[in-house]
């Protein structure tokens, strides 16, 4: 929608009309015989001439730069290119580029979603320019619409290691413990924790805070009294970071750890993204235009500050 | 040959044209007496820069070691005046050579008479005509006079009106003794202060002469057509000029100038047309010798 700014462009036409002297008497030349003539009325000429021609230069300036920042231009420029998803396999991707023929194509390293990078940035791309993506690209929730041909080579990434930092304190430590015993337990790490086991009466100190909290002595937080309860689970939130207290920790059975492990996973992580199928995204012309990355916005300020304070001060000295 | 104003203006060194204008020129105005500097000696003066060599005086300087100026006396009768209208009409330049224009022939002529003046032993003053002022120049001899002379003629600028006439009347103290009075204008204005001023100096028995200055294009109405001329000398008004103007404007001038000429003829003023495209030295010498010797 911003491209329509670009039809205020005829706005500039009024100082040019502003500036222009309408009308000038004509220029009589001298003569000192001119008593012998007879006598003529003064007469006005139409003329074409701009007065205050510096002036009229920055107030034209002023308005298409004004408008240029409400247009947000974007020049294309980008041809062929292959955006590869972070943490893609180099040699796979490579085989997939070439595979494709998309060899001179440039290559861009993207992270996060490459095709949500590319809706936003389309309008830098050529129009005849063909787009590859590689890697695992999450699937949309609809079906993606693009102006330009966007050939998918997706592959799911294995499942990447991941780790969590918890703190057990807990007189009932061993019992924690195997609540977790499936994963691998590194004792010696340490740094934030993510979780934090409080099984003691005792109040944690003033400084520990961690998104979550299990709670299974309730005495030290008085938070959990009156606290919401879903399926014999408290929650309350506290300064220190969310509390879940439970009668009946620390879970006894394997289905009763996995469960809790599960709705702390699911409750306090992304979900890992479903990778899209392989697919070939044919050109849509009638697909909407992403708003742009407004790199030009910047500099367009810095300009419109400045045209706006040199016509002042030239407008003021004019004056004067 | 003779040399075109075109030419002469060139330069604006007034002693080179001067020299140039009359070489062969060097007969006078008028019957002196004196026959030349230095014939009657009356004093010796010490020298002063601009005295000629010829007139130091070489065994005084052996005896004396300084350089005196041997002082003759003169008793010519006679003193030249030079009137120059230096009013804003007079820069009028010409169509043909767009770097002449009245006032610089004005200046030219009256120059080369100072320099004839000066040859002869006369005393020459000048009054230039400007801006509403009199600027005069009294009536001396020698060559600082002369150098006084030129310098007024090349420093007067046209601009402005002619001064009233009851100044110009106040300022016509001078003529006294029989003068020469060399009046060059354009005479566009028929009662004017300069005409009267001039009409007055002739009935005190003076010798008056008038070199009327116009352009090649005024003569034969050829300015440019269709264009809005104003006058110089009055600022409101706008003065139209095309095919169908040019019979009128040919009437009106052709008038004025009848009874400009009537009215010398009448008090015996001697006059001259010239063009400003015209060689000086000719116009020079037929101004000269229309009024001088028969």
């Amino acid at each position: 929608m911003t491209s329509l700014w670009w039809w205020a462009l005829p706005v500039l036409l009024l100082p040019i009309w502003l500036h222009r002297q309408k009308r000038e008497r004509v220029r009589a030349r001298p003569l000192a015989t001119a008593r012998f003539l007879p006598r003529s009325d003064p007469q006005q000429q139409r003329v074409w001439q701009w007065v205050d021609r510096f002036l009229l230069l920055l107030r034209c300036l002023l308005l298409a730069c004004l408008i240029a920042w409400l247009a947000d231009p974007v020049v294309p420029w980008r041809g062929d290119s292959v955006l590869v998803a972070a943490g893609t396999d180099a040699r796979w991707a490579q085989q997939q580029i070439d595979a494709a023929g998309f060899g001179k194509a440039s290559r861009v390293d993207v992270t996060g979603d490459p095709l949500k990078w590319f809706a936003q940035r389309e309008r830098e791309w050529l129009g005849e320019a063909r787009i590859l993506v590689v890697g695992a690209v999450p699937m949309p929730a609809a079906q993606p619409r693009f102006r330009h041909r966007v050939e998918l080579q997706t592959r799911p990434v294995p499942f990447a290691k991941t780790t969590r930092r918890v703190l057990i304190a807990s007189k009932r430590a061993g019992e924690w413990r195997s609540v977790f015993a499936a994963i691998t337990i590194d004792e010696s790490a340490g740094g934030k924790p993510e979780l934090v086991v409080w099984d003691m009466p005792e109040a944690p100190p003033a400084g520990l805070r961690a998104p979550l909290w299990w709670i299974g002595d309730a005495t030290s937080f008085p938070e959990l009294k009156n606290a919401k309860q879903v399926g014999g689970l408290r929650y309350a939130d506290s300064p220190r970071g969310r509390l879940w207290a439970s009668a009946a920790w620390p879970p006894m059975d394997a289905a009763g750890a996995r469960s809790l492990f599960e709705d702390w996973q699911r409750l306090h992580y992304a979900p890992v993204a479903y990778v899209a199928a392989a697919q070939v995204l044919e050109a849509d012309p009638g697909a909407p235009i992403g708003p742009g990355t407004r790199a030009l916005r910047d500099m367009l300020t810095m300009a419109l500050i400045a045209l706006f304070a040199l016509e002042r001060i030239v407008t003021h000295a004019r004056k004067r | 040959m003779l040399a075109t104003p075109a030419l002469l203006a060139q330069t604006n060194d007034l002693d080179l044209i001067i020299r140039h204008v009359l070489a062969g020129l060097g007969h006078g105005i008028h019957a002196g007496r004196e026959r030349g500097a230095g014939v009657e000696f009356s004093e010796y003066r010490a020298y002063a820069p601009g005295d000629e060599w010829r007139r130091v005086d070489w065994k005084l300087l052996a005896r004396a070691d300084r350089y005196y100026v041997r002082e003759a006396e003169r008793d010519s009768h006679v003193a030249v005046w030079l009137w120059l209208d230096a009013t804003a009409s007079m820069a009028e330049p010409s169509l043909a050579m767009p770097n002449v224009d009245k006032l610089w022939y004005a200046r030219t002529v009256l120059a080369c008479i100072a320099a004839v003046a000066q040859r002869q032993g006369d005393a020459f003053g000048l009054v230039v005509l400007s801006n509403g002022r009199v600027n005069f120049t009294p009536a001396a001899r020698g060559p600082r006079q002369m150098h006084r002379v030129l310098a007024q003629l090349s420093r007067a600028e046209a601009s402005g009106q002619l001064p009233p006439a009851e100044m110009l009347r106040a300022s016509l103290h001078f003529a006294r003794s029989p003068s020469l009075v060399f009046a060059v204008s354009d005479f566009l204005d028929l009662p004017s202060p300069m005409t009267e001023a001039l009409l007055r100096l002739r009935h005190m028995q003076h010798d008056v002469r008038a070199l009327c200055l116009q352009t090649r294009a005024e003569v034969d109405a050829s300015f440019p057509a269709n264009k809005a001329y104003r006058d110089p000398e009055q600022a409101d008004g706008i003065y139209g000029f095309g095919p169908e103007a040019r019979a009128e404007y040919r009437r009106r001038r052709d008038e004025h100038f009848t009874a400009l000429n009537a009215d010398w003829r009448k008090h015996d003023i001697r006059a001259q047309m010239a063009c400003i495209e015209d060689p000086v030295a000719s116009v020079l010498r037929g101004w000269l010798r229309q009024g001088g010797r028969p």
